[in-house]
């Protein structure tokens, strides 16, 4: 089972004699099961078959059903040079969760190690981690069933380690990536233990958000002796674009990552790391900076669109950078009108863009989170700010800057704080991460 | 238990009125069984099928017939491919290595659906494992769940019979679920006194004896909890909470004297009923076990279905502070509840530790860590000799009771299947 497999709701658990596979192959195109599966609902191989069918001998599939069935086969490949999720076009779900590692021993954590990458390239095929109907009565199911024939969903899971795994408890110290360590405090941050750190983390982004939690979900469960829950949150809405992506909305309303990271050559010189992490397994990986940035919504609402405008250094409907007309005009930090520059020199672009920096860029990565009202009865929604960058340095250089001088902070907090190593791609079936360590 | 048969009316089992025909029939029926039971994909094909299994029969060294097992890609599907589909009657030692079949995380050994040997965590990129079972002449199947073959064929040749095979597990097993009948008799044996002692304290009017005495028996009731559960009527009658009346029902049993003696802090003609009850009913609890006991009615899977249960008990009841709502005991039936499901664990473990010994141990350790931080939660001076559970404890320490009695439940949750008598 490649991950180069047709794309579908994949499933081991195919009537007898019919093989998943070939049956697919029968059937012709995964968008065409997948609609099948979506019209139906749930159901087995052969009512797919007979829906899939219909719709091809009818031609009465609706566009609304084949966008969705699009949606449902799309996926990643598992095994490559770096790992999926970070130049992946955003998906729009995300489930993000931070881990401690309770085994004590080497050889636990390496079991948990090798046991996720195995799930994770079943997971990212459509496939579950096991029998979700085990053939004897006295069986527990495997896989918890809740994304059974739902497809891949574009589902990317991207694994990262927290500078705490290195320290004394396994024996790791000697794989520590050059200078990695917890993100320094920083002004603007009111940051909660509950939501800061974690020895691993698992990023979960899809185009459907039950099969990004049930990925988590499944791969938590199957470590659960030896590895707990720290944090999750869960995104709702990318707040990132990739390329030939249009670009999305933050809660705050306005466009987030019109500048982002697009090209080869910019994912080279800025994101994937090299030899300069000190780690042959950081080859081709990369850091992730985790902030879930608390918004101070309702007091945002009520700010004239004058002074939104003004702290962003863009326009709210189109994007515009306000020496500009259109979304991906170049801002000019140099323009001025009646000796005040027009971008302010706080804004918040104008802080952030690499021609103020040193050329510093990263690849954000974002997506908007809500958990409902917080303790004093606001809305409880932000950012879940995720980027990605060969060298944490460049997110804590613009991270002290923004911090201690952005007009956005008067409507945000940075309330949870994490960075990962994310080893690179796995080349192939049969290898894991982590393995070096275990050598 | 929550499987656990009423002795009265005891449910027919499909599993068990099918399996003489199994017995009696070949591979094929084996894979009708399968079917009907929903289980997927079972196609039973000979290990030769693969082309990589050699004629004849495996080779023996260290005393063992030396099967391999290799779990890899054939043709871009996961598959299990031994070496042998054939061994000579005695110890076999199946060793299997993963090489890159991401979908394949287990490997056993079955006759019938009884598991004779297994290993799980067969992960690509880790070291080959084995595990060694003795086998009679007769046909087996090596069956890896997720492999595009699930089932293959194993031959031994040679003298005896396959169900004497499973023997010596099912011993061990009877031995077990024997052990076990004993000791929830004993555990009721010890609660009739104890509810005595209680209805003595409630008739004496003496508040603060009446809780010391419903301290005491409490945890009686709570190791054997699911076997109470399985009598239908009994187990409502002496631990309703609150939340589960029906409306027009009445409220009978600990909890409401709990109330009385906790809340109230008052006994009343009707504190005194409700201790008179619970000492009847425990009388029917003593007669229903002992049958049980004596028709030596528990099954494997009971008990260990009910280990499992115990810990769902914990979570949803006691680090949530709902079963002793009032006297704030929950520390002291959760502890009681660990006991009873550690009880179960350990007449099963000789017969688990020959079927997975990396389980066994994997429980046990787990076990010892729950018993462990338990210690911490000890208290001379607290009624039932814990800390009482109150909402700042909960408050600061739930998470993590939960968190070790979830990574307790995962591994116990899978003996079941293993035990079970199918």
């Amino acid at each position: 089972m490649t991950s180069e497999q047709p794309a579908g709701p994949a499933s081991p658990d195919a009537a007898p004699g019919v093989s998943r596979r070939r049956f697919l192959g029968g059937a012709g195109t995964a968008a065409a099961a997948g609609a099948g599966g979506l019209v139906l609902g749930a159901g087995g191989a052969a009512a797919v078959a007979v829906a899939a069918g219909a719709g091809a001998a009818h031609g009465d599939v609706s566009d609304v059903e084949r966008l969705a069935a699009d949606a449902a086969g799309s996926s990643h490949p598992f095994y490559g040079a770096h790992q999926g999720g970070v130049d992946t076009p955003p998906q729009d779900h995300l489930v993000f969760t931070a881990f401690d590692v309770s085994a004590t021993s080497p050889v636990e954590l390496q079991l948990v190690l090798a046991k996720w990458s195995a799930a994770m390239a079943e997971l990212t095929a459509g496939r579950p981690v096991g029998k979700v109907e085990p053939s004897r009565e006295q069986g527990v199911p495997v896989d918890t069933g809740e994304a059974f024939d739902m497809g891949p969903q574009g589902l990317t899971l991207t694994l990262g380690f927290g500078p705490s795994l290195f320290d004394g408890r396994f024996g790791l110290e000697k794989f520590k990536p050059t200078d990695f360590a917890d993100l320094p405090a920083m002004a603007g941050e009111a940051l909660d233990p509950a939501y800061t750190g974690g020895d691993l983390c698992i990023q979960a982004c899809a185009n459907d958000p039950q099969v990004a939690y049930h990925a988590v979900r499944n791969l938590a469960r199957m470590a659960r002796s030896q590895v707990t829950t720290k944090w999750t949150v869960l995104g709702f809405g990318r707040a990132s674009a990739g390329p030939a992506q249009k670009t999305p909305r933050n809660l705050l309303g306005f466009k987030d990552g019109t500048r982002n990271i697009s090209t080869p050559a910019d994912y080279a010189e800025h994101v994937w790391a090299g030899r300069e992490a000190g780690q042959p397994w950081m080859d081709g990986g990369t850091f992730l900076v985790a902030r879930k940035i608390h918004m101070l919504i309702e007091t945002w609402d009520e700010d004239t669109i004058g002074d939104q405008q003004a702290i962003f250094g863009r326009t709210k409907q189109e994007g515009a950078p306000l020496t500009g007309n259109a979304e991906h005009d170049v801002p000019d930090f140099h323009a001025s009108l009646a000796g005040a520059p027009v971008i302010g020199a706080h804004s918040h672009i104008a802080l952030a863009a690499h021609e103020n920096n040193g050329g510093t860029k990263i690849l954000r990565r974002g997506y908007n989170f809500t958990d409902g009202l917080d303790s004093v009865g606001r809305l409880d929604a932000g950012l879940m700010f995720l980027s990605f960058q060969k060298d944490p340095e460049q997110f804590i250089a613009l991270q002290r800057k923004l911090g201690s001088s952005d007009r956005l902070n008067e409507y945000i907090r940075h309330v949870g704080s994490a960075v990962f190593a994310v080893p690179a791609g796995l080349p192939e079936a049969g290898h894991y991460y982590g393995r070096e360590f275990f050598a | 238990m929550p499987t656990s048969t009423p002795p009265a009316a005891p449910a027919p089992s499909r599993w068990r009125t099918l399996a003489p025909s199994l017995l009696a029939g070949a591979a094929i029926l084996a894979l009708a069984l399968t079917a009907c039971g929903g289980a997927g994909s079972t196609d039973v094909e000979g290990a030769g099928s693969n082309g990589s299994a050699k004629a004849g029969t495996a080779p023996v060294s260290n005393g063992a017939a030396q099967v391999k097992v290799n779990v890899q890609k054939v043709n871009g599907e996961d598959q299990c491919v031994p070496d042998f589909s054939a061994a000579a009657a005695g110890p076999v030692t199946f060793t299997i290595a993963n090489k890159d079949a991401s979908g394949v995380s287990e490997v056993e050994l079955l006759s019938d659906k009884r598991i004779l040997g297994e290993r799980e965590n067969v992960i690509p990129g880790l070291k080959p494992v084995s595990f060694t079972v003795t086998l009679a002449g007769g046909q087996y199947q090596l069956y890896c769940p997720g492999a595009a073959t699930e089932n293959l064929a194993f031959t031994v040749t040679g003298g005896g019979s396959t169900a004497a095979a499973a023997g010596g597990a099912a011993a061990l097993l009877k031995e077990g679920t024997d052990g076990y009948a004993k000791y929830v008799s004993g555990q009721v044996d010890s609660l009739v006194p104890a509810v005595a002692a209680l209805k003595m304290a409630v008739d004496s009017g003496d508040v603060a004896a009446s809780q010391k005495a419903y301290a005491a028996a409490r945890p009686f009731y709570e190791r054997i909890e699911p076997v109470a559960e399985s009598f239908p009527d009994l187990d409502p009658a002496l631990d309703l909470r609150v939340a589960d009346v029906e409306p027009g029902t009445p409220w009978t049993g600990f909890h409401p004297l709990e109330k009385d003696l906790f809340e109230a802090k008052a006994i009343t003609p009707a504190t005194k009923a409700l201790a008179a009850g619970i000492v009847k009913n425990v009388g029917t609890l003593k007669t229903l076990t002992a049958e049980l006991e004596k028709k030596g009615d528990y099954k494997p899977e009971e008990l260990a279905n009910g280990a499992s249960g115990l810990l769902e008990e914990v979570q949803s009841s006691k680090i949530t502070g709902e079963e002793e709502a009032y006297s704030k005991l929950d520390l002291v039936d959760f502890v009681a509840n660990i006991e009873g499901s550690e009880q179960a664990f350990e007449y099963l473990k000789p017969a688990l530790t020959g079927i997975d010994p990396d389980l066994t141990t994997q429980i046990a350790t787990q076990f010892a860590a729950v018993g462990k931080a338990m210690e911490g939660y000890k208290d001379p001076a607290g009624l039932g000799g814990y800390k009482a559970y109150t909402d700042a404890l909960k408050k600061s320490d739930a998470a993590k009771l939960t968190q070790l009695v979830q990574s307790l439940q995962a591994p116990l949750a899978r003996i079941a299947e293993k035990v079970a008598t199918v």
